[in-house]
């Protein structure tokens, strides 16, 4: 009687847990569900949907210069996922990928021991955590990147903490991602509570509201604008945008975190970026680390 | 019984203070959201009308809002803070011009003392404004919400 009460008991738990957590995330699936379902259609034929969705790109770009017919998983690779000629020049780098001594330096940082006799695993027992970061926690009711709980895990154990966007940070950011793309691992950010719902919904007002001189948001480039070209660069989409991080960019001639590259963002806008461990920025990542959720990690990779 | 209806009345006088405090600075956010929307900048950051330091005066105020709420504008590497105190540089040394700097420090340009404080000015404002426009447009950019094609 008693063990039936319990198996009861137990189930009602799990199953009340279950419900509250599809009830937590409810909005961040429609948006997420929502935002597949526009990149499909975006990207089904750009030349057939010229008026809907590119009517200011020319008949010869259209016609030759993207990849038809994407479905979900394939926006994981980025911009490359679509264009054509970037793709090639994407492949041909990628035969000998620039960022690859900056994982065997982020794997000897990661077994390199403290002053403390300590170390990385000490913090980080698994090393396929790429896809799990932003995290919510709910004791401090704040977002956690992964950067944030890299130098937690520095001044925790008496060490000086790193710049958040390259060197040290950027290279072990690298490894965990390898390691992670290696263990076939996708990108899974929770929502579990009501405070966790209320970042994700500021991160996402962040990245759809317009700011800067040129009063541009996120999403004027890389929802609405996406597959668009200024200069000679087609703009890369929302969804797999935060697969592949961290990246080695021609740019940087060097590799560079999310929050680099957003805050590098932001300042195109013309507004003054935050600051990385801000929560305008972690909750910005937050939210569009969850519209990438479900695909694989796929970092650390090259962009332009 | 004494102590305890001094903590009541204590609690009573918090909750009471809370309230008014709430109360104020909600009818301070609305006083200042309609305050900045009804700015009209063309005219409020004419430097030719309203003079160099009441154009910069303002810049000042709703610059260090602008900033507060993380929504300070830069362009070509300068903030507007860097615009306001390039400008107050100028008028003291007696420059009719402000240097553009980038994040090292280095020039890249300049500008006329002038539009340097319409552009400190402007941006300030617009800033605030546009943030105040966005609490109310930001969605209509989202799959799934408002966005339509």
């Amino acid at each position: 009687m008693l063990l039936k009460i319990t198996k009861m008991l137990t189930l009602l738990v799990l199953t009340s847990s279950v419900l509250n957590a599809a009830q937590f995330n409810e909005q961040a699936e429609k948006d997420r569900l929502a935002l597949i379902k526009y990149f499909e259609a975006k990207f089904e034929d750009p030349e057939k949907n010229r008026n809907t969705f590119f009517p200011y790109s020319t008949d010869e770009e259209l016609k030759n210069g993207f990849i038809k017919g994407l479905k979900h998983m394939d926006f994981a690779k980025g911009n490359y996922a679509f264009n054509k000629d970037g793709r090639s020049q994407y492949e041909e780098i990628n035969e000998m990928p620039p960022y690859e001594d900056a994982i065997e330096e982020g794997e000897a940082i990661y077994a390199k021991t403290f002053k403390n006799g300590k170390s990385f695993a000490t913090c980080f027992p698994d090393t396929t955590i790429g896809g799990m970061y932003p995290i919510f926690d709910e004791t401090r009711k704040q977002v956690i990147t992964i950067g944030q709980a890299i130098n937690e895990c520095l001044s925790t154990n008496g060490e000086k903490k790193w710049k958040m966007t390259k060197g040290n940070m950027a290279k072990l950011q690298a490894y965990f991602a390898a390691e992670t793309m290696d263990a076939e691992k996708k990108i899974d950010i929770k929502i579990d509570s009501t405070d966790a719902a209320a970042a994700y919904q500021r991160g996402k007002e962040y990245y759809y509201t317009q700011r800067g001189y040129l009063k541009l948001s996120c999403a004027s480039c890389h929802v609405q604008g996406a597959g668009q070209r200024v200069r000679n660069e087609k703009m890369s989409q929302l969804l797999g945008q935060t697969t592949h991080f961290p990246v080695f960019r021609l740019k940087w001639a060097g590799l560079g975190t999310l929050e680099r590259r957003m805050g590098g963002c932001i300042k195109d806008e013309g507004q003054v970026p935050p600051k990385s461990t801000s929560a305008d920025m972690k909750e910005l990542l937050y939210f569009m680390s969850y519209m990438s959720n479900e695909m694989p990690v796929d970092g650390p990779d090259i962009r332009k | 019984m004494m102590k305890q209806n001094k903590v009541l009345i204590t609690g009573k006088k918090f909750a009471k203070l809370t309230l008014v405090s709430v109360a104020a600075f909600s009818l301070n956010t609305s006083i200042f959201a309609s305050e900045v929307t009804s700015l009209d900048v063309k005219a409020v950051c004419n430097v030719e009308k309203n003079g160099i330091d009441n154009v910069l005066d303002l810049a000042t105020k709703y610059n260090k809002i602008a900033k507060k709420e993380g929504l300070e504008f830069m362009r070509l590497g300068m903030k507007t803070s860097q615009y306001i105190s390039g400008t107050q540089k100028s008028i003291k040394d007696g420059s009719k011009t402000v240097d553009i700097l980038n994040k090292k420090k280095k020039k890249t340009g300049t500008v006329t003392t002038q539009y340097a404080a319409w552009r400190a000015c402007s941006f300030a404002i617009g800033a605030l404004q546009q943030a105040n426009e966005a609490k109310t447009t930001w969605k209509l950019a989202a799959p799934g919400d408002g966005y339509v094609y």
